[in-house]
């Protein structure tokens, strides 16, 4: 008895700080979906009371006004788009990277995941430079190029892991069966694959789905304009109407929020490898 | 297959990487690097002016010099009782006390949404009127609390300080990952030897998590010279230019065609990025094994 006695400060410490961990990142979020089923006046009254009724009204007014469809739209094609793109790419290279020798790969993988010290804003003018140069300035088209370069460090390292993992022994069966170069890649290894593609997909998907700055450089009109973007105009479209504003900042949380508990697992465990190698 | 075609086939593989790597990478670095020496507008051909541009982020106003003091003092406050809650919610976790796998999972989620809506949701939580904090002083008896924080100096610091200075999810995924690694034979050799648990976490678990610790750094110090939704969305670097960083005056620089201007700062950028690196290395050694 006398050792449980002696753990009970540091128990109660322990459960101090996992609640007050618990508490940080969730009641900010729980504040605002709540607030947004309240009316104006309980919001102004008094932040901290429960709604009187559950009213869906503001959710659809926000949809049908306020474009709120064509941002969330926008940023759907986007993510989307890029988030494909770039699993692809990054995944012929990975494999590269993974199970072949060449002149100077070490130096290769070393200069693409270097980048990843690189501040990301620090590239802006360029970037914006080159954009325009290319004529896709205020176009999607633009940001799906930039997101598409932005994962490389990231994926590189997780698809190389995953295919580098992948036996030998499938190649050899498969050059025997006849099999050429992109069918034991797209047959064999990619299948193998998929976890690791799916963790570097999920990445890069929340990465390009909450972007901000580079969104905010290159595009001008609500035509291309992403849901990050638009919650800086919410605050001046929704003026003093705070039922809205909450009921719109919910609905750019709640996509991340929903994909990142269907992937949690792979989400933290790519959080932490790649952290440790980077 | 021949070799030749398996060449064909590495090169073809790494093509569209090496094109990302070169167009958005290797190229717009360089070009900071020279053109934050030249005056330019981002069209015309940019003019060689030395360290023009340097000598005005210093001389022009004070913006750049305050940006400065606040990312240092941003920096300090990352690499301490940030990375240092990281580490704590770590060893805690790494107890697997009943609740844990909970905590983890909802300690990610402010890292999932947009940090636009994140800052935006703090702007509301600080709101003087129908704000969580102040109204929250308010009940507490202190009837008469009104601090509007994102435009009075200090408040600005500390609120915008505020909206990341828990949240250092990463840092205890890293960490966690590294106990985790931990062999079990180390802990038990350790505590047949007499060890209390207190000794086992100060002399065994914090020394073999020192890397990650220091991953943890670096990562956290370069979020704060890369920050920018935390202050552009609240404060808007004010009152004043009080909370302005870097990546803001880049932004400016870049809307407002003064673009070899703004490429001395993200050449400033670069290099802090790298000062980090070198020094938080040297400082834990980063390179010696542990075990």
């Amino acid at each position: 008895m006398k050792v449980r006695v002696r753990e009970i400060p540091e128990r109660i410490f322990s459960y101090g700080v996992m609640l007050f961990t618990f508490l940080i990142s969730i009641f900010p979020l729980v504040w605002v979906v709540v607030s947004s089923f309240k009316t104006n006046k309980e919001i102004l009254s008094n932040p901290f009371s429960i709604p009187k009724t559950l009213d869906f009204q503001v959710y659809s007014d926000v949809f049908t006004q306020y474009n709120f469809l064509s941002y969330f739209k926008n940023s759907l094609i986007v993510a989307v788009t890029a988030t494909l793109i770039a699993v692809f790419i990054y995944s012929l290279a990975g494999y590269i990277f993974g199970k072949f020798d060449f002149r100077g790969k070490n130096f290769l993988f070393v200069l693409c995941t270097i980048t990843l010290l690189v501040p990301g804003y620090s590239r802006a003018q360029p970037i914006f430079a080159l954009i325009n140069k290319l004529g896709l300035y205020n176009t999607k088209t633009g940001l799906i190029l930039v997101y598409t370069s932005f994962g490389m460090a990231l994926a590189l390292f997780i698809l190389r892991l995953s295919f580098a993992s992948i036996p030998r022994d499938f190649d050899e069966a498969a050059i025997i069966d006849g099999a050429g170069f992109w069918r034991i890649f797209w047959n064999v290894n990619l299948p193998l694959a998929k976890s690791g593609m799916v963790t570097a997909g999920v990445l890069m998907f929340i990465q390009a789905w909450n972007e901000y700055f580079y969104a905010l450089v290159l595009t001008a009109d609500e035509a291309n304009r992403t849901l990050p973007v638009a919650v800086q105009f919410f605050n001046e479209a929704f003026s003093y109407n705070y039922t809205r504003l909450f009921a719109a900042l919910t609905l750019v949380i709640l996509p991340g929020i929903i994909i990142y508990l269907l992937v949690q697992e792979q989400v933290q465990n790519s959080v932490a490898s790649s952290g440790v190698k980077g | 297959m021949k070799n030749k075609w398996v060449k064909l086939w590495i090169a073809a593989f790494l093509a569209p990487t090496i094109a990302v790597l070169c167009l958005f990478y290797l190229i717009p670095i360089l070009t900071v690097l020279v053109t934050g020496f030249t005056d330019w507008n981002g069209m015309s051909k940019p003019v060689f002016v030395g360290f023009d541009n340097y000598v005005k982020l210093i001389s022009y106003d004070n913006t750049f010099l305050i940006s400065m003091k606040n990312l240092f003092l941003w920096s300090l406050i990352a690499a301490t009782a940030h990375v240092g809650f990281g580490t704590l919610v770590a060893f805690v976790l790494y107890k697997k006390r009943f609740g844990w796998r909970l905590v983890r999972g909802a300690f990610m989620i402010p890292m999932v949404i947009s940090s636009a809506a994140w800052a935006m949701i703090y702007n509301l939580i600080f709101n003087d009127e129908y704000g969580l904090i102040n109204n929250g002083v308010r009940k507490l008896g202190f009837g008469n609390f009104h601090v509007s924080w994102f435009y009075e100096s200090p408040a600005a610091f500390f609120a915008i300080t505020l909206t990341w200075l828990f949240y250092a999810v990463y840092v205890t995924l890293i960490v966690y990952n590294d106990l985790m690694a931990i062999p079990k034979e180390v802990h038990e050799a350790a505590l047949l030897d007499g060890a209390s648990e207190w000794q086992v976490t100060r002399f065994i678990n914090i020394p073999l998590v020192k890397n990650a610790i220091a991953t943890g750094i670096i990562l956290s110090v370069t979020a704060r010279i890369a920050g920018f939704e935390e202050v552009a969305l609240t404060s808007r670097g004010g009152p004043g230019n009080d909370t302005y960083n870097i990546t803001l005056m880049l932004y400016d620089g870049i809307v407002n065609y003064q673009h070899g201007y703004a490429n001395s700062a993200a050449t400033i950028m670069i290099l802090l990025g790298m000062l980090v690196m070198v020094i938080i290395n040297r400082a834990f050694k980063m390179n010696e094994r542990t075990y």
